[in-house]
């Protein structure tokens, strides 16, 4: 299995490394190597904050001396064992993660990373400036070392527990990033409109990753602050925050080995220019702004093309069985929409609008450009909130809902503009449309326990399933992306399905397909409809509405003009002026509704 | 006590104003090129000892001295350090543009954010190599004579940073409204492949709004350094101050920024008058507090993404 076979190198190098740090005697070396457990933990964390979630986090030093302060007012003002100490001092850490990350509930991009280097700051100057507490500069004196025996740990122990603690957050978070959290973290860093409208928690899944980095980060600082047996605030000072950045910026953000190679090569460049700090800030600016320019993935992804591997091959079909059941059978209401209406300023993109949809039926809704339908899409996934009315899904309301509790509710969607996660494969594309029907937890995922794994595994298979319904198993891993623009439709379509959605909503899923596409795709429509999952599909090719739909709805101006079977809907003269305008002599001659493809 | 509190809030109105300036300086590289200029910080500092070793020039002394002692620099002497102190911020400016933010400007990822840091680091550490980290005692243009005002002693440096501040703002304030070029940039503002096409030249209203960007970073340092001492480390604070004030103002309304910019510096006073060390955490406080309740600031328009 691959996974033991990981675990057992890791053991293997770890023990290697204990091996070889037992024949150092000198005191600086030891030190150098203890550096560099330290900041591997804080770029280990930091890693699934900025590689994975894709946040900046500019204030990492206020985590480290939250930790660091942690340790140092709880063994020096109470009689606190060292190690319960460092325990609690991961836990106050994780608070502050918290507090980080509260922002980001309603900031993104630049200003969040503006509010974290403000964070940094605000420690920095209160650890500096708050002298009663934290001593500032004189700094806190005999914080209790860490102890093996009732003795104070040697200066080789304390290497010892920092690669042991390496190892061990290495294997953690190589679990927790290779299954259902991985995907969704690197999901809200592609589109976080889709990774909701998939189920991911956005918000809950960023929170997680600030927790991770601010625990790692503060075991960091607490292990520092028991080591030296001192601590002050010249420690913590915007340019840690930079380093830490930097470890995993430079070694490689998003990969699994990328922190490994910047820890050790940067810490070992740092102790090689101590003497010199402006050389030292120098060159981490320099890095900076250069780095990135040279190798966007970092020193490891200099070197990924020599080692990456060959793209598996084909998946073999062991889904003989594909186009399972999806949803539930029975007949009645699915959907009921009653008297929505919204208001953006004075665009009223509906007024009104009322329409009822069954189970097991194809629904369409048509209507002229700007008559509203992508936006009643919207409001019917909690994307936009109604000015007015209720939406209610099998009985619940849904309007006010988060996008992400709609989509478990069974509501699964495609969009106009594909939003599929470009660089992730097809394959992890689909299986993250079934994250919200995962049901294994952080715990779980991060100690890799077999429910977590049987999970995978069979979120895997259904995704294989799915894929030989839309008919690309054969494209299963190559990045999304790179997909023809027909396909990646089929892909999104794929994505949704995985949701396990009763309600399906297509929002132009016909656009940009050629004829002979189209038709592949009415009849695709038509197979996903006998899997127990109802449509309702927004399209301009008036062809596929009328040869696959049961019932149309049209809408012109947010106003609901007509509804029906198709037939109906053709010939009513409503439909038809909305379409073609009227003109006033002709306004009797019977328009060709199908040759309109707008 | 009345005149205590007076006396805070001059002095933050005064603090303010260079806040404000930066803040300003922020709201225009947001609104033309979406990218904000991380290091805004350094280049305060760097204003400020531009300006300061501007001086030393003409007085004589090495660049490379940390104490004016006795001489004191004219008004002429002021005037051409401050000329050098704009024209070299507006330069690091265009430098900026060109090799920090052009390359990632509009690439997904926010490359930009770590290049511009890197680049106030080397400032930085290219000043700390040169006047070591101790701070400067800089002599103001117009004395250190306090005067009396309404029973309170204000330093004339105050007034005329305040002064200088609200005097730029008016300016700005004209530019954009009502002239062609504030018309230009406002088109690149709300769609640059547009602004283009009508035949604006885009790439150098970029330009420019990163050099008046880092030329009023500059104009802050300058101001600052009299009443403050000039530091390397003092412009860190500064320019997250200066942004706390956009961001409270809302960073697309140039308006709203200058606004935020005052009152985060009258906060900041009152609060020191209080408890020093919970200042900056009281800014902090405020910035969360409007960010929860009006995320775009409160003079900022909504944001609406098209799905």
């Amino acid at each position: 299995m691959k996974r033991s076979q990981h675990l057992l190198s890791v053991v293997l190098v770890a023990a290697a490394l204990v091996g070889i740090t037992s024949l150092f005697g000198n005191d600086y070396y030891l030190r150098i190597v203890f550096m560099m457990c330290v900041y591997y933990l804080c770029a280990a964390g930091m890693n699934v904050l900025v590689g994975y979630a894709g946040q900046k986090s500019l204030g990492q030093a206020g985590l480290f001396a939250a930790g660091a302060y942690s340790v140092a007012l709880l063994t020096t003002r109470t009689e606190m064992n060292p190690w319960l100490a460092l325990v609690i001092a991961a836990g106050i850490s994780a608070a502050c993660g918290v507090l980080i990350a509260l922002p980001s509930l309603r900031v993104k991009g630049p200003y969040l990373a503006m509010v974290t280097l403000a964070f940094g700051i605000v420690v920095e100057k209160l650890v500096g400036e708050w002298t009663d507490v934290f001593g500032g500069a004189q700094g806190i004196y005999g914080i209790k070392a860490l102890t093996w025996n009732g003795q104070p740990l040697t200066s080789q122990q304390w290497v010892w527990l920092g690669i042991g603690l390496c190892a061990l957050t290495h294997l953690l978070l190589r679990n927790l990033i290779q299954g259902r959290f991985g995907r969704a973290l690197l999901s809200l860093q592609a589109d976080e409109i889709a990774s909701s409208s998939v189920g991911v928690r956005v918000y809950r899944a960023k929170v997680i990753a600030f927790v991770v980095a601010a625990v790692t980060c503060g075991i960091a600082g607490a292990l520092v602050a028991q080591q030296n047996q001192y601590i002050n605030s010249d420690f913590i000072t915007f340019h840690l925050s930079i380093f830490i950045l930097l470890l995993v910026l430079f070694g490689g953000a998003g990969s699994q080995y990328g922190p490994l190679v910047g820890t050790v090569i940067l810490t070992a460049v740092d102790a090689a220019l101590a003497r010199w700090p402006s050389a030292q800030h120098f060159l981490y600016g320099f890095l900076l702004l250069f780095a990135l320019y040279v190798m966007p993935g970092g020193v490891t992804g200099l070197f990924s093309k020599w080692f990456r591997r060959s793209t598996d091959a084909p998946e073999a079909s062991n889904a003989a069985a594909a186009p399972t059941r999806i949803g539930p059978e029975g007949k009645g209401e699915l959907l009921v929409v009653q008297g929505v209406t919204k208001n953006f300023g004075g665009v009223k993109p509906a007024q009104n609008v009322s329409f009822r949809l069954q189970r097991g039926h194809i629904h369409a809704l048509i209507g002229p450009n700007g008559a509203g339908k992508s936006t009643m899409i919207n409001m019917l996934t909690g994307l936009i909130d109604p000015t007015e009315g209720s939406i209610q899904f099998l009985g619940q309301e849904v309007s006010g809902q988060p996008v992400h509790s709609i989509c478990c509710m069974g509501m699964g969607r495609t969009f106009q503009n594909l939003r599929l996660f470009a660089e992730l494969s097809v394959l992890d594309n689909v299986m993250l449309g079934r994250h919200s029907r995962m049901t294994n937890g952080f715990f779980a995922s991060l100690f890799a326990l077999p429910g977590a794994k049987k999970q995978e595994a069979a979120t895997r298979e259904r995704a294989l399933q799915l894929l030989d319904l839309v008919g690309l198993l054969h494209l299963a891993h190559h990045p999304a992306g790179s997909l023809p623009y027909g396909l990646q439709r089929r892909v999104e379509l794929a994505r949704a399905l995985a949701t396990e959605p009763q309600l399906l909503l297509l929002d132009e899923p016909a656009a940009g397909l050629n004829p002979q596409e189209t038709a592949e795709l009415g009849q695709l429509l038509l197979r996903i409809g006998k899997c127990g999952v109802s449509i309702l599909m927004v399209e301009h090719h008036m062809d596929l509405v009328m040869s696959i739909s049961d019932h149309v709805i049209v809408l012109d101006y947010g106003i609901k003009i007509a509804e029906g079977k198709p037939a109906e809907v053709q010939a009513n003269p409503r439909v038809v002026e909305a379409y073609l305008g009227v003109d006033e002599e002709e306004a009797h001659v019977k328009p060709e509704l199908e040759s309109q493809p707008c | 006590m009345v005149e205590a509190l007076l006396q805070a809030i001059l002095s933050g109105l005064a603090v303010g104003g260079a806040y404000a300036l930066v803040a300003l300086g922020f709201s225009i590289t947001f609104t033309t090129t979406k990218t904000l200029n991380f290091s805004h910080g350094e280049f305060v500092s760097a204003g400020a000892f531009i300006g300061m070793s501007a001086l030393f020039l003409v007085l004589g002394l090495p660049v490379t001295s940390t104490t004016f002692g006795q001489a004191l620099p004219g008004a002429g002497a002021q005037l051409l350090a401050l000329a050098a102190a704009l024209g070299v911020m507006g330069l690091l400016g265009w430098l900026l543009y060109v090799i920090g933010v052009r390359p990632f400007a509009g690439r997904p990822g926010m490359a930009w954010v770590m290049s511009t840091l890197g680049f106030g680091v080397i400032l930085q550490s290219i000043g700390l190599a040169i006047w070591g980290p101790k701070p400067v005692v800089v002599p103001g243009p117009v004395g250190d004579t306090v005067i009396r005002l309404l029973g309170v002693g204000v330093r004339p440096q105050e007034l005329l940073t305040l002064g200088v501040a609200v005097v730029i703002m008016i300016g700005f304030d004209f530019v954009m409204n009502r002239t062609m070029v504030g018309k230009a940039m406002r088109a690149v503002a709300a769609n640059g492949n547009v602004a283009s096409l009508m035949g604006i030249n885009t790439n150098a209203v970029m330009i420019g709004a990163f050099v008046i960007s880092s030329a009023l970073a500059g104009l802050s340092g300058f101001l600052l350094a009299p009443i403050a001492q000039a530091s390397l480390f003092m412009g860190l604070t500064v320019g997250l101050k200066g942004f706390s004030g956009a961001m409270i103002g809302g960073l697309s309304n140039p308006r709203g920024c200058v606004i935020g910019g005052f009152v985060l510096g009258v906060l900041e006073s009152l609060v020191n008058l209080w408890q020093a060390q919970w200042r900056e955490v009281a800014v902090f406080a405020l910035v969360i507090l409007v960010l929860a309740f009006r995320p775009t600031g409160l003079f900022g328009k909504k944001l609406v993404e098209k799905v």
